[in-house]
């Protein structure tokens, strides 16, 4: 029973606030994904694997946009703006969201006729198609990225949660003392050695002593900074978290208040019902791959944008594709309020397993939460337990 | 007695084709060695899994990962155990070859135990979720060499072994097909609520299916290891699944035969497309246009002209020609893109043409090349007129 105590020794529970945080903004881009494959699975209860690809072309859309308006990887241009950020978004869900009606009108439409195992070989041919036939077409290697001018907001919003103990900075602030006399000390008996090639013993103890000085006050400084706790936020994530929310807001509504929302929350309660009572399920399938897509190009723009350099190659959508539809199951597949309560979660599961040290299982953790709902609770958090009948 | 006689005269047969192979193999290159041994190793492979995906119906796309247990079972006791055993080669294979069913069999429990429970595409994620997670343990052990791999002792490097494996592999699951036992899987295939109903044990049946195609999985895995004499994780990767998972699914699921066909021609297909290099890309752009279009194309007489054997030969070569003119035009048009003017390497191609198999054949033929057929002496008798055994005999 001494494993529980020493994986606790090794957390590092200061930084924990920071992770949650850092969890939910990294789970706000997950939900987004996990939107599309919730309501294609909704509608058509089919898996479209290809949706982690539709994400990695939002992202090359995303970087060609910001290529056309000089933001090339010379770096020519130094200044950005909202507006631009705001029409990448645009450019991108659009793009994503005709691929997304294109693979289900080509790829899906033809299948529905027949079982179910086949449309999801279909769809993962078609995952592997733009991954590998992206290569061929797309730059991939070395994998380019969105280059960091073009978001304006580099600033930082801190949170200050608890102040540094004062007894901590003072003695830190005591060293700073001892730091700057010293460092003048030596500096002068630099001045004076000038023309000689070798410090003289003098000068080198000297140097030994601003160099205690100096290392004694980090180790001072870090102390106090481990102490005071203090959520630091990029201000483009923010940004990021924000634009998801709208979205999401956006979406309900579109979900809940107009006729196409109606006519979509009815083929996905009962597909064949709703056809007779005059819906054009086609319609209603394709504005669902429209929607689903567009909010994956949304999420892969901010997420080639914001997070500076992320490199970005025809493999980028493939493992955000697993977590999010990890997440989608998470939160019970088909059901929407669920893709975003999943989204978030595995966002703050993997941030939680990188805090506890565990970095390199940080992809594996998805399919282990995958494996583990699957078993435990099939039909996800909100999602219902149905139970097939014969 | 004539049933011993024909079931010994098949064995024989069988070996004496797997020294032969090894005999045609030892004139040649090692990288001509190299492909007779993995190309029966893929045929264990796809049979294997077949036997899970086809034969059972339960929809497996983590294969590599029975495989890459075996290997590394078989590399994880080769650095340990094979300087004391003092073995003779042969011997030492066939007993990692044991162990290795053995270990990658327990992994098939593993899997075979959750899909108890889920079906279908969840099934399906959960086996490439395993793949996945089996590989990043391997690249996180330093016990398994983490991500450099392991090196395995003895280079062992027969021919025969693979094709002797591959050929138990298609004789256990023609055999189960063709007794009693087998009955039970085609069932759960069919209708597993109709199957239950009529007393099949259906959990055991999944389990079985999975253990048994992942003990020949684990197998082929020793094999490989002992003949790379390394093993490491990026080789199973996912497309390593995919790749079998092709090959299954162009073969026909549930048709054994289709299996080792499809696995023997898109093992093959892949190697000699890297003789061909500087392929321009305006071609490869240029065949995707044609390609789709004649598929498009297909589907539209398929689904709107019926009619006799020689009408409709003539429409699918009129869509072929078609499709090779659409090729030529687009391909000098494509020409001209400024980004189109590259070439690339055959060897770059090779996952692009198995998803495009796989979609295509999806589109016009979801049931395999040759669906649930088998090769049989009678088919080959009926293609020359002359009746069938059972006929002749009776």
């Amino acid at each position: 029973m001494t494993v529980l105590p020493d994986l606790l020794a090794g957390l590092e529970f200061s930084t924990l606030p920071q992770q949650l945080v850092n969890g939910i903004l990294l789970g706000a881009i997950y939900a987004l994904i996990a939107l599309g494959y919730t309501m294609v699975y909704g509608v058509l209860k089919l898996i479209n694997f290809a949706h982690g690809e539709v994400f990695m072309l939002g992202a090359y859309t995303a970087l060609f946009t910001s290529w056309s308006f000089g933001f090339t990887q010379a770096g020519s241009r130094q200044d950005s703006s909202p507006g631009i950020l705001i029409a990448m978004l645009i450019v991108s869900m659009t793009v994503c969201g005709f691929v997304g009606v294109l693979i289900e009108r080509f790829a899906y439409r033809p299948m529905r006729s027949q079982p179910r195992i086949a449309s999801l070989i279909t769809a993962i041919g078609i995952s592997l198609l733009l991954q590998y036939g992206g290569q061929l077409f797309l730059p991939s290697s070395p994998p380019p990225s969105i280059s960091d001018k073009v978001n304006p907001f580099k600033g930082n919003i801190e949170i200050p949660l608890k102040p540094a103990d004062s007894a901590l900075l003072a003695q830190a602030e005591q060293l700073k003392a001892k730091v700057t006399s010293t460092k003048a000390a030596y500096d002068e008996q630099l001045k004076s050695e000038k023309d000689s090639f070798n410090l003289s013993p003098v000068g080198k103890e000297l140097r030994t002593a601003s160099q205690d000085a100096e290392r004694d006050y980090r180790n001072a400084i870090d102390k106090a900074n481990k102490d005071a706790l203090v959520i630091t936020l990029p201000q483009g994530q923010v940004i990021m978290l924000v634009t998801t929310v709208v979205l999401m807001i956006i979406l309900t509504w579109l979900v809940m208040k107009t006729t196409a929302g109606r006519a979509m929350r009815a083929a996905s309660l009962d597909f064949d019902a709703a056809s007779l009572m005059g819906i054009n399920v086609n319609t209603v399938i394709a504005f669902t791959f429209f929607i689903g897509s567009a909010l994956a190009g949304a999420g892969a723009m901010m997420n080639a944008s914001f997070l500076g350099g992320t490199k970005i190659d025809t493999f980028f959508g493939m493992l955000p594709g697993v977590k999010a539809f990890v997440a989608a199951v998470l939160g019970g597949i088909g059901n929407i309020p669920g893709a975003v309560l999943g989204g978030i979660l595995m966002g703050l599961a993997e941030t939680m397993v990188i805090w506890a040290g565990y970095g390199n299982y940080k992809d594996a953790i998805a399919f282990i939460v995958l494996i583990v709902v699957l078993l435990v609770k099939p039909g996800g958090l909100l999602g219902s337990n149905k139970v097939e009948k014969v | 007695m004539k049933f011993w006689g024909v079931r010994l005269a098949s064995i024989l047969g069988a070996v004496a084709f797997c020294f032969l192979l090894e005999g045609v193999a030892q004139g040649q290159s090692s990288f001509v060695q190299r492909l007779f041994v993995l190309a029966g190793l893929y045929v264990t492979l796809a049979v294997s899994l077949n036997l899970i995906n086809g034969i059972t119906g339960q929809f497996s796309i983590g294969h590599a990962a029975f495989y890459q247990v075996g290997a590394y079972t078989a590399g994880f006791c080769a650095s340990r155990f094979f300087a004391q055993l003092n073995l003779p080669p042969a011997a030492w294979l066939l007993l990692m070859m044991i162990t290795s069913a053995i270990t990658a069999g327990l992994a098939g429990l593993l899997v075979g135990l959750p899909s108890l429970r889920l079906k279908g595409d969840y099934l399906a994620i959960v086996t490439l979720g395993f793949g996945e997670i089996i590989r990043i343990f391997a690249q996180n052990q330093e016990a398994l060499g983490g991500a450099y791999g392991l090196t395995v002792a003895p280079k062992i490097q027969y021919v025969w072994a693979a094709w002797l494996l591959a050929i138990l592999c298609i004789a256990v699951c023609r055999n189960l097909l063709r007794t009693a036992h087998g009955l039970p899987f085609l069932a759960v295939r069919e209708d597993e609520i109709a199957s239950s109903a009529m007393g099949v044990n259906v959990t055991q049946t999944k389990v079985v299916a999975f253990v048994l195609g992942s003990m020949f999985a684990g197998a082929a895995g020793a094999i490989l290891a002992h003949f790379e004499s390394f093993v490491s994780p990026p080789m199973f990767t996912m497309d390593v699944s995919f790749t079998i998972v092709t090959m299954v699914v162009l073969g026909g699921t549930g048709s054994i035969t289709g299996s080792v066909l499809a696995a023997i021609l898109l093992f093959y297909l892949p190697e000699k497309m890297r003789d061909f290099t500087n392929i321009p890309l305006s071609g490869v752009a240029a065949a995707f246009v044609a390609i789709s279009a004649a598929v498009f194309a297909i589907r539209w007489v398929m689904q709107n002209f019926h009619g006799s054997a020689k009408d409709r030969a003539i429409r699918y070569l009129g869509i072929v020609v078609g499709a090779l003119v659409i090729w030529f035009i687009s391909k000098a048009l494509l020409g001209n893109v400024p980004s189109l003017k590259e070439n690339i390497d055959g060897s770059k191609l090779r996952m692009v043409v198995f998803s495009v198999t796989l979609v295509v054949l999806m589109l016009l033929r979801p049931q395999g090349m040759l669906g649930h057929h088998e090769f049989s002496w009678d088919w080959v008798r009926s293609k020359f007129g002359k009746p069938t055994i059972k006929e002749a005999t009776a």
